[in-house]
C-alpha cells in the first residue's frame, strides 16, 4: 500500500497560490476555510523562500490523538481523515496542529467553531466513494478515481508534489542533486518523523 | 486596527528577528538569493519552544502565518497526559477520601437530636443562586469530563454515532450553561462574599479541624465556617478562572494564537478538575456526610440544633436580630 | 486502492439516527448568501459567513454513472497559453482537471488558471444589458440596446465624424474577435481602434520590429529550457506568468542556468535567481549600456554574429564608451562589480537569453529601452538559436493575437500599417472596393494651424492612443489633429483603471456624449464617473463560452472550444459586433465573407469562417497557414509535441512535424503545410521547418552600407548571401516563376492589374495565392528577405536610445543631464513631457514627492482586476489595496504593517488610501503599488456606482489615480512605472 505524503519544494514554489485555488474549485470551499495555504517564509529578503502547506496526513497525527469524539481515521493510503458527523467542533485539532490545518467555519451564537474541516487529500470522507454526501461533506474523492490531489497535480512549477512517499522523496532528491541545492522537505520531520537525506 | 497590528507587531518582529540572520544586505556586490534560500533545518534548530516557523501570508487570517509549530504536539502530549493525569488523581482521589471518611467517621449526626425548631439559614435568592451555579455545574462538569475521558469509557458503551451525537449536544450545552454559570457565580459571589472574609474564628476553627474528626467538638463560627470558606472562595475562584479561560475559548477570534488557546484550555481543564473534586466533597458533606446540613439548601430552614452545633455565633447574631426587631422573621415560612 | 473504514459505519447506533439533526448540515450557497445579507454587505459580510460546509447543490460532484464531456480551452487570464480542461454535465462546468497533454503547461495552472471555473459561475457578471437612465442603472433589452447605441452613434458621426467615436478593443478577443474588431473600424471609417497592448507592450512591439523585423518573442517559454543564462529586467514571470516558471526553474535546475534578475523590487521571481540586480527605476537604457560598456572594453561580443548580422553596432559602440561604471553607478545605483560579473555572464556563458515585460516597457522611454535590451542581445549574438533570444512575455491571453490584428492605431489586420498598399490588400481580401472605405473615413479640415486632410490622407493617419483618449475628449478641438474631439467611447473588455491619471480619465468619462462598455463585468468605465445617462452595459461572454483561436507569447496559436453556453444573458463579441455593423448598416459587406450561424439572440458568423479569411490575407505575418482544422488537429493532438523542441516527430498523422499551435510565421497555404517557426530569425534550420533570418524591411542599404545579410543564410538556402524580400520581378529574375502554378500567376496577375511592371511588384506580402512564399521557401529562402538587424534605427526620435530621465525624477540634478525630449506632437495629440519635466524640477517636486512610486502585477489579478476581483476564490487571498514601503521610509513616518495611509501624487492632489505593507521587497525611496484594483477613487468607496449584485467583491484604490503624464513619442506608451509620490499614515 502507498504512503502517501506531500512534499513542497520550496525551491520550487513561488507562491502563485494555485494550490489554493484549486482546491477551493475543486471541492467548492466557502470563503474562509482554508485547506490549503502558501506561507512565505524571510519576505522580501534575499533568500525568501515560499512553501505551501496544509493538512500533511501525519504518521500518529496528533488531532487523532486528541480528538475527543475519535472521529480521525487513516486510510490504508495513510491519509488522514474524519467524520464531520461525529466532530463537534471543539478545536482541539487545530491545538495539536503543528501545520495549522484543521479550519472551522464560524456558526452558532457566539461565533463559535462549526465542524471541522480540512485537507482531505481528495480522498473524501467515510460516505460511500464519490457520492453526493460524501461531496457536500467532504469535497471530491479524487483517489477513488485514481487520481491525485488537485493541489498538487496542478502546481504550476511542480513544486508541490503528492503521492507515494517514497516516490516523491525520490523526485526531490534527483532533483537536489542535479541542481545542487534544496532547502528541506519542510514539515516532514515534523509530520513524519524523518526526513529526505540526499 | 491598529491595535489589533500592534499586538501582532511582537510576532513579527520575533520573525524579522530571527530571519535576519540569514538575509545579507541588498546593496552588496553580490546577492545570490538561489545560494542564500532559507532552509528549514536552521529554521527548526534556531526555533524557541512555543515559537513556530512563520512567514507572511496573504489569507487575512494572521494565525495562518504560522508554516510549521512543532510546540503543538507538546500541547497534544500534555492533553493526553498531564491534564488527563491531574483530572484523574484530584476526582478518584477526593472520592477515596471521601469513602475512607464515611467508612471512618460515618454519618455526622446532629449530637442534640432534631430540635424541632428550625431558623432561616438562606433565603430564595441565595438558594436560587446556589442551585443554578450548582446544576450548572454539574452539567459542565459532565460534559466537560465527557471530552476528556469519553472516548475512553462513553464511545466504547454507545457506539461512535451516537457518542459523536452525545458529545455533540454536550458541546452544545456547555457553551450555552456557561453563560447561566457565570451569572450565578455573580449572584452567589454578592450574596455571600461579606460572610466570607477570613476572621479571628476561622483560626480556632481549623485548630480543631473544624470539629469534623472529633465527635462532641464544635468549634464556633458564624454564618459560614472557615470549610465552607474555603469552598467559597474556591468556587469563586475557580469560577473566575473557568469563566476567564472559558470565554477566550469561546471566542478563539479574541484570544490570540493557538499557544494562547492551549494555554487557555490546559488551565481551564485542570481548574475544572481540581474544582470538580472540591465540589464533590462538598455535595458530600452538604448531604449524605452531615445529619441536616442538607436542608439549609433544600427548604432554607436549618434545625436550630445543628446551627447551635455548626454555626454557633450565627445562631447568636440572628437570636439577637431577632429580639432587636420583635415580630421578626422567625417564623416558618407560611 | 482506497479503504473505507467501515466499522465506523456499523457501529453508528439508532441513537445516532435518531437525533442525527447535529450532522453536518447543508445549506444551500445562494440561499445561505442571501440569509447572510451578502449581497448587500460585500466583503463585511463575507468575513463573517461560511456555514459548514455548504456547497452550492447545482456544483455537486460528477456524476460518475453519466456522460461526462472533456471540452478543451486555453485560460483567459496571462499570454503564456495554459490549456483549460473542463468537465460538463448537464451543460453545466462542473470541473476543471489537469491538461496534462498540454507542451506549454502540462497539466499546471496558476492561482487563475485554476480558478477559472468561477468565471461561469459568477453571481457577479453583469446579467443583462443595462443603461443608466437619470443616474440609475436599468435593465433593458439588447434589441434595445443596440438600437440605442447604434442611433447615438450615427448621430455623432453626423455632428462630429467618425473619427469621434473612439472604438478600444480587447486582448481577452479571440483572434477572430480582435480582427472582426479591427474591421469594424475599417467600416466605420476610423483609425481611432486600440487595446491593452498599448499599455503593455506597444513599446516591445515597435522597438522589435524596428530592430529585427517582427514585433514578438522571438522564441518560446519551452526553449528557455535550453538557456545557460536568464536575465530578466523588469519582468515578474513568478507573479506575471507563474506557469513558465516551470520551464524556467527546470532549466535552471537541469541546466545550472544563471538566472539574472535586474528590478527595482526584489520580487518572487527574484526569489529564485542566481544573481539579483536592484537599479533605480526608469534608468534601463544606463543599466544596459553599463553591461555593454564591460563586454566592449573586454572583447566579449560576438564579432563575428555582428560582422555578417547586425547593422550599426559601432555607432551604439560610441554611445555605449560614454557610459563608465562610475557614470552608471551615479545614475543607476549599481556597483561595477555586479555589472561587470552579469556583462560577462551573458556575454560567455551562452546561450542566453533577455526576458522582459512592463517594467521596461511602460515609460516615456519605451521603446528606446526595448532597443537598448536588443542591442544587448545583438552584441553578444543571442538571437536566432535554440535557448537565447529576445523572451517578450507578454501579458493578455491574446494580447498578441489582438496586436497581429491590428487592434492598433497604425495597423490594419498583421502589420500591414496604414498605407494605400495595405489598405488595397485588405479591400481585396475583404471583396469591398478601396473607395468604399475612403468613403467612411472623415475629412479632416485645417485647424490649430496644420493642413487639411483628405479622407484618403486620414485613412493612413495613425489614431489616437488609448492612453490619451481622456486629453482628446477634454483638451480644446483645435489640438486634437481630426475632426472633432473624442464624443463616445465603445469599450469592449479593457478596464478603465489601466492608464495613468485617472482623474484626467473621470473627466473624460464624465464629457463624452455616449459610453458603452461590453464586458463580462462592469469595469471602471462603468463605475467611475458620475454619468446620469447615455451610458449603455453590455454582457459579454467569455472565451470559455465561446470557440475560437488565440495566440499564446510564443506565437502558438490554440483554438478554444466553447465550454458551456453563455451565462445569464451574455452573447458572444462575434454576435454583438454584427448586430452593431447590421445596426449602422454595413454588416451586409463586411459579413458576406463569413458563414453565418443562428446564435443565442441574433445570426453570428463562425469563428472558423472569419480565421479562413484571416488566412487568405495574414501573408505578411505568416498567418495564412493556421486554418481552423489544423489548429483543431493540434489541440486534439497535445502530446504529440516535444516538451522543449515544440515539435511533433514527422511519422505523426495529422500533425506530424508541425510546431505546436503552428507559431506564426506558418508560411504559405494550409495544405503547403508548413510547421510554423518556434524560434524566429533562426538560420540554423531549413526555412520550411521554421528558420529564417532577420527581415530587411528598412531598405537595402543605408549611407552605402548594406542592409542584408553577409555570410549568414538559412540552412539549405539556395540564395547564399543575403536578399532582399521576394516578389513576383524577383521570381522572374531568379528564374524560379517556373515553378508558380498557373493559379498562382493568375492571382498575382489580378493582383497586379495586369500591368507587367505592376506584376512585378506584387510581392509575398500581397500575393493573395501564397504561390511567391510557397516557392521562394521550396527554395530555401525567407519570403520576407535575409538581412539585418538594426541595431540603430535611424526612422525613431532617439536612432540610438539615449538614457532620459523619467518625467517625474527625483534627481534634478540628472534631468540637467538627461533631461526627456523636446515636447511635440504625436497621434494626433500634443506631447509636453518636456514642460511638465520641466515644471517639476522648478518646483521642486522631488522634495515634497521624495518616494519613487513603481506598479506592477499580483499573481492573483489580472489588468484592471474586475473580473478576478469578483472571483471568489481569487479574491479571498488579496481582500486590500497596499503600497509596499521600506522599513527606513515608514519608521521615518510612524507607518507600521497593516497600517492605513494616504499616498499623494505629484499631480492634481491625488491621493490614494491604502493598507501599508512594510518590506524590504522594495528599496528605502522606492514604494511599489499593483495596479488591478479600482471602486475606491481617492478615499471614496464607489461600491454603489455598479450595477446592484455586479460589484467586484474587493475594491480599493488605483495606483493609476496617483501615476502621471508621460508617453513615449514613438507609441504613446505611459509612463506607468515610475513617479514620484508621498505617503503618510492614514
Amino acid at each position: 500500500m502507498a504512503r502517501m505524503k506531500f512534499l513542497c519544494d520550496a525551491d520550487r514554489c513561488i507562491e502563485c497560490n494555485a494550490c489554493v485555488t484549486a482546491c477551493k474549485n475543486e471541492h467548492e470551499v466557502p470563503w474562509g476555510i482554508n485547506r490549503r495555504r502558501v506561507v512565505t517564509i524571510n519576505d522580501g529578503l534575499p533568500g525568501e523562500r515560499s512553501v505551501s502547506m496544509a493538512c500533511m496526513h501525519c504518521t500518529d497525527a496528533p488531532c487523532a490523538a486528541v480528538c475527543p469524539v475519535n472521529c480521525f481515521y487513516t486510510t490504508a493510503d495513510a491519509v488522514v481523515l474524519h467524520s464531520k458527523d461525529t466532530c463537534i467542533g471543539c478545536g482541539y485539532c487545530f491545538y495539536a496542529c503543528p501545520f495549522g490545518a484543521p479550519q472551522y467555519p464560524r456558526v452558532g451564537n457566539f461565533g463559535t467553531r462549526g465542524k471541522m474541516d480540512k485537507c482531505t487529500y481528495c480522498a473524501g470522507g467515510p460516505e460511500a466513494d464519490m457520492t453526493q454526501a460524501e461531496y457536500v461533506k467532504y469535497g471530491a474523492n479524487r483517489l477513488a478515481e485514481g487520481k491525485l490531489p488537485l493541489c498538487a497535480e496542478m502546481c504550476s512549477t511542480k513544486a508541490l508534489l503528492a503521492g507515494d512517499g517514497d516516490i516523491i522523496a525520490d523526485i526531490y532528491r534527483e532533483r537536489v542533486v542535479t541542481r545542487g541545492y534544496g532547502s528541506g522537505a519542510w514539515g516532514w520531520r515534523t509530520a513524519y518523523g524523518e526526513t529526505v537525506s540526499v | 486596527m491598529i491595535k489589533a497590528i500592534m499586538a501582532r507587531m511582537p510576532a513579527i518582529l520575533a520573525v524579522l528577528v530571527l530571519f535576519a540572520f540569514a538575509a545579507p544586505e541588498l546593496s552588496a556586490q553580490q546577492i545570490n538569493p538561489t545560494a542564500s534560500a532559507v532552509q528549514e533545518e536552521q529554521l527548526m534548530r534556531a526555533l524557541q519552544s512555543g515559537e513556530a516557523v512563520s512567514g507572511r501570508v496573504t489569507i487575512v487570517d494572521p494565525r495562518a502565518a504560522d508554516l510549521i509549530k512543532p510546540g503543538n504536539k507538546n500541547w497534544a502530549a500534555d492533553h493526553g497526559g498531564m491534564v488527563k493525569t491531574i483530572n484523574i488523581v484530584a476526582i478518584l482521589g477526593i472520592l477515596a477520601v471521601l469513602v475512607a471518611f464515611y467508612l471512618i467517621r460515618g454519618k455526622i449526626r446532629i449530637e442534640g437530636g432534631f430540635s424541632g425548631r428550625t431558623i432561616q439559614r438562606f433565603n430564595a435568592i441565595e438558594r436560587f443562586g446556589h442551585w443554578l451555579l450548582a446544576a450548572t455545574f454539574i452539567v459542565l462538569a459532565l460534559t466537560g469530563l465527557n471530552l476528556l475521558f469519553g472516548r475512553a469509557l462513553i464511545l466504547p458503551l454507545v457506539g461512535e454515532g451516537a457518542f459523536g451525537t452525545i458529545s455533540a449536544w454536550g458541546k452544545i450545552a456547555h457553551n450555552y450553561l456557561a453563560w447561566p454559570f457565570m451569572l450565578a457565580l455573580v449572584i452567589v459571589f454578592v450574596a455571600w462574599v461579606i460572610h466570607n472574609l477570613p476572621s479571628r474564628t476561622d483560626v480556632e476553627w481549623i485548630k480543631q479541624g473544624g470539629g469534623l474528626f472529633k465527635k462532641g467538638v464544635h468549634p464556633p463560627a458564624k454564618k459560614f465556617n472557615a470549610g465552607q470558606k474555603a469552598i467559597f472562595w474556591s468556587v469563586i475562584i475557580g469560577g473566575v478562572a473557568l469563566s476567564w479561560t472559558g470565554v477566550m475559548l469561546l471566542f478563539p477570534e479574541w484570544a490570540g494564537s493557538s499557544s494562547d488557546w492551549q494555554f487557555y484550555q490546559v488551565i481551564h481543564a485542570i481548574v475544572a478538575g481540581v474544582l470538580t473534586a472540591i465540589i464533590i466533597a462538598h455535595i458530600y458533606i452538604g448531604s449524605v456526610g452531615m445529619e441536616g446540613a442538607f436542608d439549609a439548601m433544600g427548604t432554607g430552614q436549618v434545625d436550630e440544633n445543628w446551627a447551635r452545633e455548626h454555626h454557633s455565633l450565627w445562631v447568636e447574631e440572628v437570636k439577637a436580630r431577632e429580639n432587636a426587631a420583635p415580630g421578626g422573621a422567625a417564623q416558618p415560612a407560611e | 486502492m482506497l479503504v473505507k473504514r467501515k466499522s465506523g459505519e456499523a457501529a453508528r447506533s439508532r441513537l445516532a439516527s435518531a437525533v442525527a439533526g447535529l450532522a453536518a448540515k447543508t445549506v444551500d450557497r445562494r440561499s445561505f448568501l442571501r440569509g447572510s445579507g451578502l449581497a448587500v454587505g460585500g466583503l463585511a459580510a463575507l468575513g463573517g459567513l461560511s456555514a459548514g460546509m455548504t456547497r452550492p447543490a447545482e456544483a455537486g460532484p460528477v456524476d460518475h454513472s453519466r456522460d461526462i464531456a472533456r471540452r478543451k480551452n486555453i485560460c483567459t487570464h496571462c499570454s503564456v497559453g495554459c490549456t483549460v480542461i473542463a468537465e460538463v454535465q448537464d451543460g453545466v462546468w462542473v470541473g476543471q482537471e489537469p491538461a496534462w497533454d498540454s507542451p506549454i503547461n502540462r497539466g499546471t495552472h496558476c492561482a487563475k488558471g485554476a480558478s477559472v471555473r468561477e468565471l461561469v459561475h459568477g453571481d457577479r457578471r453583469l446579467k443583462y444589458p443595462m443603461k443608466k437612465v437619470g443616474g440609475q442603472w436599468q435593465r433593458i433589452s439588447w434589441d434595445q440596446a443596440i438600437e440605442e447605441i447604434g442611433d447615438k452613434m450615427l448621430e455623432i458621426r453626423e455632428r462630429s465624424g467618425a473619427d469621434s467615436v473612439y472604438l478600444l478593443g480587447s486582448a481577452k478577443f479571440s483572434n477572430e474577435g480582435a480582427y472582426l474588431f479591427r474591421k469594424f473600424a475599417a467600416f466605420w471609417g476610423t483609425n481611432n481602434v486600440d487595446h491593452q497592448a498599448r499599455i503593455c507592450h506597444s513599446t516591445t512591439v515597435a522597438g522589435v520590429a524596428n530592430t529585427w523585423g517582427y514585433g514578438a518573442q522571438t522564441n518560446s517559454y519551452n526553449d528557455i529550457r535550453n538557456s545557460k543564462t536568464v536575465i530578466f529586467m523588469g519582468s515578474n514571470a513568478a507573479e506575471a506568468h507563474p506557469v513558465s516558471m516551470q520551464h524556467i526553474l527546470s532549466g535552471k535546475e537541469q541546466q545550472r542556468a544563471n538566472v539574472i534578475v535586474f528590478d527595482p523590487r526584489f520580487t518572487r521571481t527574484a526569489a529564485h535567481a542566481t544573481d539579483y540586480v536592484r537599479f533605480r527605476p526608469g534608468t534601463d537604457i544606463a543599466v544596459i549600456w553599463g553591461i555593454m560598456w564591460h563586454i566592449f572594453e573586454n572583447g566579449w561580443e560576438d564579432q563575428a554574429f555582428i560582422a555578417s548580422r547586425v547593422h550599426g553596432m559601432d555607432q551604439i559602440r560610441e554611445e555605449v564608451a560614454k557610459w563608465n561604471p562610475a557614470e552608471v553607478e551615479r545614475v543607476t545605483g549599481v556597483p561595477e562589480a555586479q555589472l561587470r560579473r552579469v556583462a560577462e555572464t551573458f556575454a560567455t556563458q551562452r546561450p542566453s537569453t533577455f526576458i522582459w515585460c512592463m517594467g521596461g516597457t511602460q515609460h516615456s522611454v519605451g521603446t528606446a529601452n526595448v532597443r537598448a535590451y536588443c542591442n544587448l542581445l545583438l552584441s553578444t549574438g543571442n538571437v536566432g538559436a535554440m535557448g537565447n533570444g529576445a523572451n517578450i512575455f507578454r501579458g493578455h491571453c491574446n494580447v498578441q493575437g489582438a496586436t497581429d490584428f491590428g487592434l492598433d492605431i497604425s495597423n490594419l489586420p498583421c502589420y500591414y500599417g496604414l498605407a494605400e498598399g495595405a489598405w488595397r490588400h485588405w479591400s481585396r481580401v475583404w471583396e469591398v472596393p478601396y473607395e468604399y472605405f475612403v468613403s467612411r473615413f472623415d475629412d479632416v479640415p485645417a485647424k490649430g494651424g496644420r493642413d487639411a486632410r483628405p479622407a484618403t490622407a486620414n485613412m493612413s493617419t495613425p489614431g489616437i492612443p488609448s492612453t490619451r483618449w481622456f486629453d482628446a475628449t477634454l483638451i480644446d478641438s483645435e489640438e486634437v489633429d481630426q475632426r472633432d474631439n473624442i464624443k463616445a467611447m465603445i469599450v469592449f473588455g479593457h478596464g478603465g483603471n489601466t492608464v495613468p491619471r485617472m482623474q484626467d480619465a473621470q473627466r473624460g468619462m464624465n464629457a463624452l456624449d455616449l459610453l458603452v462598455v461590453a464586458d463580462p463585468h462592469p469595469t471602471t468605465f462603468a463605475a467611475l464617473h458620475d454619468r446620469t445617462d447615455n451610458t449603455y452595459l453590455l454582457p459579454i461572454c467569455t472565451q470559455f463560452e465561446t470557440s475560437g483561436s488565440r495566440t499564446a507569447s510564443n506565437r502558438s496559436i490554440q483554438w478554444g472550444e466553447k465550454i458551456v453556453d453563455p451565462i445569464f444573458e451574455s452573447d458572444n463579441d462575434y454576435a454583438v459586433i454584427y448586430r452593431l455593423s447590421a445596426k449602422l448598416g454595413f454588416a451586409d459587406q463586411m459579413f458576406k465573407n463569413y458563414e453565418m450561424v443562428d446564435g443565442k439572440y441574433s445570426p453570428e458568423p463562425t469563428p472558423e469562417s472569419i480565421l479562413r479569411e484571416i488566412n487568405r490575407g495574414g501573408w505578411s505575418t505568416g498567418y495564412t497557414g493556421q486554418s481552423p482544422e489544423r489548429l483543431k488537429a493540434h489541440m486534439a493532438n497535445q502530446d504529440k509535441f516535444d516538451l522543449v523542441t515544440l515539435r511533433a516527430s514527422a511519422d505523426v498523422p495529422e500533425v506530424g512535424g508541425d510546431y505546436y499551435g503552428l507559431p506564426w510565421p506558418c508560411w504559405g497555404t494550409p495544405e503547403f503545410r508548413h510547421p510554423g517557426t518556434h524560434i524566429l530569425y533562426n538560420p540554423n534550420i531549413p526555412v520550411k521547418d521554421g528558420g529564417g533570418a532577420f527581415r530587411p524591411r528598412f531598405g537595402l542599404e543605408r549611407e552605402g552600407v548594406t542592409l542584408l545579410a553577409e555570410g549568414s543564410w538559412p540552412v539549405g538556402s539556395e540564395i547564399q548571401d543575403g536578399y532582399p524580400e521576394f516578389t513576383m520581378g524577383m521570381l522572374r529574375r531568379l528564374g524560379w516563376d517556373a515553378d508558380l502554378t498557373p493559379r498562382e500567376r493568375g492571382t498575382i496577375a489580378r493582383i497586379g492589374g495586369g500591368d507587367p511592371e505592376r506584376i512585378d511588384a506584387v510581392s509575398w506580402s500581397i500575393d493573395l495565392s501564397g504561390g511567391i512564399q510557397r516557392v521562394a521557401i521550396e527554395h530555401g529562402c525567407v519570403p520576407f528577405g535575409n538581412g539585418k538587424a538594426r541595431a540603430v534605427a535611424w526612422n525613431l526620435p532617439d536612432p540610438i536610445p539615449v538614457h532620459r530621465e523619467p518625467i517625474y525624477s527625483p534627481r534634478p540634478d540628472l534631468v540637467a543631464d538627461y533631461p526627456t525630449r523636446e515636447d511635440g506632437r504625436q497621434f494626433r495629440m500634443p506631447n509636453i513631457g518636456h514642460t511638465i519635466q520641466q515644471g517639476a524640477v522648478d518646483r521642486g517636486l522631488h522634495e515634497q514627492f521624495p518616494i519613487v512610486l513603481t506598479s506592477g502585477r499580483l499573481v492573483e489579478y489580472e489588468g484592471g482586476g474586475e473580473e478576478t476581483r469578483s472571483n471568489k476564490w481569487l479574491a479571498e487571498l488579496k481582500q486590500d489595496m497596499f503600497v509596499e514601503i521600506n522599513p527606513r521610509d515608514a519608521e521615518a513616518r510612524g507607518i507600521v504593517d497593516g497600517a492605513w495611509v494616504w499616498v499623494t501624487g505629484t499631480e492634481g492632489g491625488s491621493r490614494a488610501r491604502v493598507k501599508a505593507l512594510v518590506t524590504e521587497r522594495v528599496g528605502p525611496g522606492v514604494a511599489f503599488m499593483p495596479f488591478h484594483f479600482a471602486g475606491w477613487f481617492q478615499g471614496v468607496d464607489q461600491r454603489g456606482n455598479y450595477p446592484q449584485g455586479a460589484d467586484p467583491i474587493v475594491l480599493g484604490e488605483s495606483v493609476n489615480v496617483i501615476t502621471s503624464y508621460g508617453y513615449d513619442p514613438v507609441t504613446g506608451m505611459h509612463e506607468g512605472k515610475t513617479t514620484l509620490c508621498q505617503i503618510a499614515a492614514a
